[in-house]
């Protein structure tokens, strides 16, 4: 006890965060020279915080220059210029300075710049007077917006501080850039984020509604409501697997895929595993479960075992009907198919996730002579399980048998909202084919989510 | 010579060793068609040698067919023949060697129409066996064939990053934070290709070429439809199927194995005559993929014929 | 620094694993050796992660939830640590959620809004300018019908709360026929990708190892 307070003590006190290092940003623009007449300025010059965004970021607008790609004075760009107050200069240079710098040097430097920083909403504040204006970018012929977006990270050169006065102007460059035509002055405008993502309202809503419907659907179960989910072939015929093998007096071979335990796939493959022991435990048939994961073992060997305790035979339930073999995928297939030609098992279960070793699995069974039930959330390998297959239980089928089978609460309530949610779905897509036909914009922007 | 024409595949035959191996491959089908029709039973190792004889056969002596691009492929080359000069134009190689056969060609060929259309191309890779195979590509095919290009000005190296969808999640929002230098340690700022890249929204299309996790899907996932910037995929075929839902939408264009691949590389060809001459692994590739699909065709229609006449003389019984 | 802190971190860790599964080995079975190979590695990864959000986090917040996540390793306390952990559970679903429910779920129901009759002119233009190609309206109109009763009764097929009989099981019985279509097409782009995968070492044989072509 006082080594583990000692060891956690040690790793409190023993480690701290340091940042690092800067860049630049670029020098003043030019002047304008009268030599041929320039082309005409931009006009309507906007500037507003973009939007749905987390701050940091401007968004400008304009009405194209009349020479844009045309005229005597073709505008080739726009480049937009920002107000910068000179002391961003001297800001920088600690901010370069600190790429060199270490120990005490650098934590003065990191204070100074900390600084700086603070001052940058009261600098802007000095507009006109204490600064330039800096090119921040350019937008091509044509373009009529930009975004000037900058980073939260106070310590980046491309950092933007939110509540703090941008002043812009845009210039119409022709092919010679000295030739070019400056917009009125746009600002003050302030950077700020927003706390909901208005273009992500339908997932909202969808997020809602799904979320309601599984809270609603569990609850009823909880309360011992019927809830109906229906027959599945494949689940049918695994009672009638399990008497073949007994009458045949071979063994069952069960396979829980190459998954982990924390795959969906697997832990559904775990209820099916517990149906089937008891029924092999019921019938006293031997099973063979070889697996492939060491977690997966486990959790298997319990649920092998409770099967047995709950068919009244704890006494029939042995070590070696759950065993590890290799956690290398074709070395695993190998051993399976190994002990499938020597032991010749009258049902084989693929039920899990699998990858590329599927359809080996299945073919060897096949020419074992195996009537083989498969089901996996795998779409890749579904063909392969159907091809060589009896009964497969496709996708989600897998889910719906482990709550078929299981009848526990949260799987059956969130299955009967996945149910409603395919429902509105088809609803939906009937009356998104309506609205594509008639032309109904407004009903298909409904699902569009922007940012 | 056997010329066939109006819609039908032009089968170029040069040599009579290509005659006679189809000669035998056809005589072969129809000897097993006869056996079965006699529900004689053919050994399992005739079937491999015959897949292995249809492989081989075009090999040695190539046989070629014109490639026609589906609309799937045709979108993504429009796309890119499309996008206006100065374009930047991201690459990620997300394979390893044993997907290499089939997605290889395809992030050739995108290499190679990136830079003869004079756009700036980005390479990077989720996968650390993917860059090795980066290196490969910018050596045959960037130095190799575009001399003229220069790193750092019309293309950079980013090389492999750990990470797979927190990478993405990264540079999504911030190129940078993820990648402060190039493969090569040179600062992205000082690169001219980087100019004006903050973060993916900046960047004209992304290409994705791959086929595991992370790949297409997570592209889609974590870039795609979060800044909306058009994006493309080259995948290997096994994993073509499942991303079939996601084009038109969010997907321009899918290059889907080796047949995506020939298809690019035909529309390449016929764009530009400078690629006339050039390795076109994935048309080279459809000579043996084609006549093996034909001889498994032809398998599986004698399998059922012989399975269906077998239970009709059940039935007589 | 922060470099050398976390690769000093990581050897120390994993100087503690190797020390824990050597103490093991001595009275434990091969099976269990990786049972508790995995439990101490789930330990160093709590630690790990409390460390992390010590180094990377400025907010005294994430500081907190670290230490409370490193209770984990005390018997007494060691239910603080369900809080963190629950919080970064939360957070992953949270933005897993909103991810897949955006690309997965709406960007796909969108996209199967497509409308019945493709930019359609009259029926005199239709058949003036009827057309096979895949340009043409006629296969663009036939695409639209069979995505969108595809994806219908591709549904109704995976509905569980009804049986599938009368016109449902009608509509289920077309789903189950576009199910298999698909894993036809899926197979056979297997089958197209192992058979490149054949040519790749083929080629590879002829041309690395024989010689006989170039």
């Amino acid at each position: 006890m006082k080594c583990k307070s000692l060891v956690i003590l040690l790793f409190v006190c023993g480690f701290f965060a340091l940042a690092a290092a800067e860049e630049g940003s670029g020098p003043p623009d030019s002047t304008h020279v009268d030599s041929i007449p320039p082309p005409t300025p931009v006009s309507m010059l906007t500037a507003r915080d973009s939007e749905n965004d987390h701050g940091h970021s401007v968004t400008l607008m304009w009405e194209l220059s009349t020479d844009d790609g045309a005229g005597q004075n073709s505008v080739l760009s726009y480049e937009i210029f920002r107000w910068v107050p000179f002391f961003m200069d001297t800001l920088q240079s600690i901010r370069d300075s600190l790429a060199g710098a270490e120990g005490t040097i650098a934590e003065q430097l990191r204070k100074r710049r900390d600084q700086a920083i603070a001052m940058i909403p009261g600098a802007h504040k000095s507009y006109p007077e204490q600064g330039g204006w800096r090119k921040i970018g350019t937008a091509l012929s044509g373009q009529s917006s930009y975004e000037d977006v900058g980073v939260k990270d106070r310590g980046s050169p491309d950092y933007m501080a939110d509540h703090t006065d941008y002043y812009y102007l845009v210039d119409a460059v022709t092919a010679d850039p000295a030739i070019r035509a400056p917009s009125e002055i746009v600002g003050p405008v302030q950077s700020f984020g927003q706390f909901f993502n208005t273009g992500r309202i339908p997932v909202f809503v969808a997020v809602l509604v799904f979320g309601l419907l599984t809270i609603l659907f569990v609850t009823r179960a909880r309360r011992g409501a019927e809830l109906y989910v229906r027959p599945l072939a494949g689940i049918e015929a695994v009672d009638d697997a399990i008497g073949r093998a007994t009458e045949m007096g071979k063994p069952i071979l069960y396979v829980l895929g190459l998954g982990s335990a924390a795959d969906i796939g697997t832990i559904a493959s775990f209820t099916i595993l517990g149906r089937v022991a008891k029924r092999v435990a019921e019938y006293q048939t031997k099973l063979i479960v070889p697996c492939y994961d060491p977690i997966v073992m486990t959790v298997a060997q319990e649920t092998v075992k409770a099967a047995f305790l709950d068919a009244g035979r704890p006494d029939d339930y042995y070590e070696d009907i759950v065993y590890f073999v290799t956690q290398s995928q074709f070395a695993y297939v190998a051993a399976v198919n190994g002990t499938m030609l020597r032991e010749l098992p009258a049902t084989n279960m693929y039920m899990g996730v699998f990858f590329a070793e599927s359809l080996i699995l299945a073919e060897t069974g096949a020419l074992a002579g195996s009537i083989q039930i498969a089901g996996t959330d795998q779409v890749a390998q579904l063909p392969f399980f159907i091809v060589a297959c009896d009964y497969t239980l496709i996708g989600e089928e897998l889910y719906a048998a482990s709550a078929y089978l299981g009848r526990e609460p949260i799987l059956l309530g969130s299955l009967k909202a996945q149910d409603y949610a395919k429902a509105a779905v088809i609803i939906l897509a009937a009356l998104g084919l309506l609205a594509a036909s008639l032309n109904w914009t407004a009903f298909i922007n409904l699902f569009s989510v922007t940012s | 010579m056997l010329d066939v024409t109006f819609g039908i595949p032009l089968v170029v035959l040069s040599d009579v060793g290509q005659a006679i191996s189809l000669l035998l491959i056809g005589g072969g089908l129809l000897w097993i068609f006869i056996r079965s029709l006699k529900a004689k039973e053919v050994d399992r190792r005739v079937v491999f040698l015959f897949i292995f004889f249809a492989v081989a056969a075009p090999i040695l002596f190539p046989i070629t067919f014109q490639e026609k691009a589906t609309p799937i492929v045709k979108k993504l080359f429009d796309k890119v023949e499309s996008l206006p000069a100065g374009s930047k134009v991201l690459i990620a190689f997300d394979f390893d060697p044993a997907m290499a056969p089939e997605v290889q060609p395809m992030a050739n060929a995108f290499t190679r129409h990136c830079l003869v259309k004079g756009y700036k191309v980005i390479f990077m890779s989720l996968w650390a066996t993917g860059q090795a195979l980066l290196t490969q590509t910018l050596e045959r095919v960037v130095k190799g064939e575009f001399p003229e290009k220069q790193e750092g000005v019309d293309y950079i190296n980013l090389g492999y990053k750990a990470g797979n969808e927190g990478v993405l999640n990264v540079i999504v929002t911030n190129f940078r934070m993820m990648f402060p230098t190039d493969v090569n340690g040179v600062p992205l700022d000082s690169t001219a290709v980087f100019d004006g890249i903050k973060s993916c929204g900046d960047l004209d299309l992304i290409i994705s070429v791959g086929g595991g996790k992370p790949g297409i899907k997570e592209w889609v996932l974590f870039v795609g439809d979060r800044v909306n910037v058009p994006m493309g995929a080259g995948v290997a075929a096994v994993v073509a199927p499942q991303l079939y839902p996601y084009y038109p939408k969010q997907l321009l264009g899918l290059l889907g194995g080796v047949k995506g691949a020939a298809e690019y590389e035909s529309e390449l060809v016929k764009h530009y005559s400078r690629f006339e001459h050039t390795d076109t692994p994935g048309l080279r590739m459809m000579g043996p993929q084609t006549l093996a699909h034909v001889v498994i065709m032809a398998f599986i229609v004698i399998g059922n014929i012989s399975y269906f006449i077998g239970r009709r003389r059940e039935r007589r019984r | 620094m922060r470099r050398t802190t976390i690769i000093a971190m990581a050897v120390v860790l994993g100087l503690f694993i190797l020390s824990w599964i050597l103490r093991s080995a001595s009275y434990v079975t091969v099976q269990e050796h990786y049972l508790i190979g995995g439990l101490k590695v789930t330990f160093s990864a709590f630690l790990t992660l409390a460390i992390l959000s010590f180094l990377y986090k400025d907010n005294p917040f994430y500081k907190f939830l670290g230490i409370m996540l490193l209770m984990r390793l005390s018997r007494n306390r060691g239910w603080l640590a369900r809080w963190p952990l629950a919080f970064i559970v939360g957070t992953t679903a949270g933005l897993n959620f909103v991810r897949y429910l955006r690309s997965d779920f709406m960007e796909q129901v969108s996209a199967t809004f497509v409308p019945l009759f493709v930019d359609w002119k009259g029926v005199g233009y239709f058949i003036s300018h009827f057309s096979l190609s895949a340009s043409g309206q006629f296969v663009a109109i036939v695409a639209n019908w069979v995505i969108f009763l595809g994806v219908i009764c591709g549904i109704i097929y995976f509905f569980f709360s009804k049986e599938h009989k009368g016109v449902f099981g009608a509509a289920s019985r077309v789903g189950i026929w576009v199910l298999m279509i698909t894993f036809g097409a899926s197979f056979g782009y297997t089958v197209m990708g192992r058979i490149s995968l054949l040519v790749g070492r083929i080629t590879f044989l002829f041309r690395d190892w024989l010689g006989w072509i170039s």
